[in-house]
């Protein structure tokens, strides 16, 4: 590690400190102290009017009792289920389409991304003209004999909408991931397996995904997290509804927090949402290693 | 050449795809009063463009209010958070210290603390602070990432020694040779996540609706949603708003766009 060295003039022993000083005062303030007021918070009833009080286990017991806390743990898995296809798999094709060495690639590459860059905000306004009843999904359904859907209003097709909107809104992002991943595998190794005589499948199948195996691991931990937490997204095209068909857990610790003002319990949901969020990611962790020995 | 025809075309196809909503968001709000925004087959093509409801999604809420707002949020938060990642990174980079793992490990930690998981803790801090509803309460969740941390530190660590060592035998301290030597050297870093904190900071929504009530403080993301709540027929001026609110961000991705991109890619490769 280049710098690494010993004690060097103009170095106190407080130096680095005194570098980290404001740093550490941020992280102290909005990460730290926020974390350990939610820990404290879920054992308590806190309601914002009242003085928080220690409530012993009441909300994890409640979390047991409370059945729209299972419809938004369902949600979220479904959400997490359809998404990670969208995700993982679909971006690796637009990847290898914007890694062809073709004039003007650069400027796809730019539109494919565009989306990851807009406000959540204003891509769910955009939709809302696609996805209206008389919009040009519809109209495109209409085509071949199906439809119209409302696609927001039916609590069949609410989810399921929401969740191709984030996979939309972050296909881009994604797919650069997989890039980076595509300009790091040995072209050497492509070109022995074209005259070793492998079509593109083969390619794909035995030199690609293989090389591309630590960004599997690294896109699915992101997939998996970024759709565990959705929130933004439901806030802003169905918030939960309709019926609860997309209440996620996200939205679910919003709504008893900012809504009901049930903040105790929103944060033992929140712990609840956390823990599943380690597991997943330590899951996921342990099975690329082991793969990799 | 058959073959690249047909890739070019594959190409567009999904273009479409991703740009698509955005046109139609265009076209939408672009249409004269008479022409209807929805309906089958969908008509897309404005006849003829008006400019009439960018100038009323402008006055119906105060839309430059928002812009403004936004506008400071980023003039504010961009140079602290470049300033105060760069100084946390530094040390991690080129200091040997106690503990520094640890301290990166640390900073590092902020990936696993979700914003959204945040929002009730964080907003009892501010309270505890007095800092609800004030430009102080958007900002300073804002000066810390990961993300920075972790590029800065890299940046920084790539700096031949020999450079820094001319400034120490002149006797440079070690703010000097941070500050006079080693920032300009790591300037593109900061440039990318200057690009990155933009865009992020510009697009916030979420935060500044839980912290903020009154709307003279309102970011324009929040001002979308305002505008989209209080005129819900007016599907012309939604659209309208919409697009100015995209404006800042498509243009900062246009001059840009080459160095956000390869940044992506260098960022996740790591």
């Amino acid at each position: 590690m280049p710098g690494l060295k010993g004690r060097v003039v103009g170095q106190h022993w407080y130096t680095p400190y005194a570098f980290m000083l404001p740093g550490l005062l941020c992280y102290a303030a909005m990460f730290a102290w926020p974390a350990v007021i939610a820990i404290q918070l879920a054992f308590s009833d806190y309601d914002i009017v009242h003085p928080v009080r220690f409530s012993g286990l009441d909300n994890f017991i409640e979390l047991g009792h409370d059945p729209r806390v299972w419809i938004a743990l369902r949600n979220s898995l479904l959400f997490v289920v359809m998404f990670l296809p969208l995700t993982v798999v679909l971006p690796l094709f637009l990847a290898m389409l914007v890694n062809l060495k073709l004039r003007a690639i650069q400027a796809f590459r730019m539109l494919y991304y565009l989306p990851v860059i807009t406000s959540m905000v204003a891509v769910a306004v955009a939709w809302r003209y696609v996805f209206n009843r008389e919009g040009v999904v519809n109209w495109m359904l209409g085509l071949f004999g199906a439809g119209p859907i409302d696609f927001l209003l039916d609590r069949h097709w609410a989810l399921p909408t929401v969740v191709l909107l984030e996979a939309w809104k972050s296909a881009g992002l994604f797919m650069m991931i997989y890039l980076a991943g595509l300009q790091a595998v040995p072209s050497e190794q492509v070109e022995a397996a074209t005259i070793d005589g492998a079509n593109a499948w083969q390619r794909l199948r035995h030199v690609v995904v293989p090389a591309l195996r630590p960004t599997f691991a690294v896109t699915l931990v992101l997939s998996m997290l970024e759709a565990m937490r959705a929130f933004e997204s439901v806030y802003v095209l169905t918030r939960g509804g309709p019926l609860d068909s997309t209440l996620t857990l996200g939205y679910y610790i919003w709504s008893k927090a900012f809504e009901d003002y049930d903040m105790g319990y929103a944060s033992a949901v929140g712990l609840l949402l956390w823990a599943i969020m380690i597991v997943l990611a330590g899951f996921n962790l342990l099975v690329t290693r082991r793969r990799d020995v | 050449m058959r073959r690249r025809i047909a890739l070019y075309v594959l190409l567009i196809a999904v273009a479409a795809l991703f740009i698509g909503p955005f046109l139609i968001l265009l076209s939408s709000a672009t249409k004269p009063a008479g022409q209807d925004v929805f309906g089958f087959p969908p008509d897309l093509i404005p006849r003829p463009p008006v400019a009439t409801w960018f100038r009323e999604a402008w006055t119906t809420i105060p839309y430059a209010r928002f812009v403004l707002n936004s506008l400071i949020y980023v003039g504010i938060t961009i140079p602290v958070y470049l300033i105060v990642s760069a100084l946390t990174a530094y040390p991690l980079a080129r200091i040997a210290f106690c503990g520094r793992g640890v301290f990166f490990m640390l900073f590092l930690s902020i990936m696993f603390l979700p914003g959204e998981l945040m929002l009730i803790p964080r907003f009892l801090v501010m309270s505890q602070l007095g800092l609800t509803d004030t430009f102080a309460s958007v900002i300073l969740p804002a000066i810390l990432s990961s993300l920075g941390i972790f590029l800065l530190r890299q940046a920084f660590s790539q700096i031949p020694d020999e450079v820094v060592e001319a400034a120490r035998v002149d006797g440079a301290n070690e703010f000097a040779i941070f500050w006079r030597i080693c920032i300009p050297i790591v300037a593109p870093t900061l440039a990318v996540l200057a690009i990155l904190g933009f865009v992020s900071v510009w697009n916030s929504f979420i935060w500044p609706l839980v912290v903020l009530t009154s709307q003279s403080k309102f970011p324009i993301a929040l001002g979308i949603a305002y505008l989209s709540g209080v005129s819900g027929t007016d599907v012309r001026g939604l659209a309208a708003g919409t697009v100015i609110s995209l404006v800042p961000v498509v243009l900062v991705f246009l001059l840009l766009q080459k160095r956000i991109l390869n940044s992506m890619g260098g960022a996740v490769k790591g």
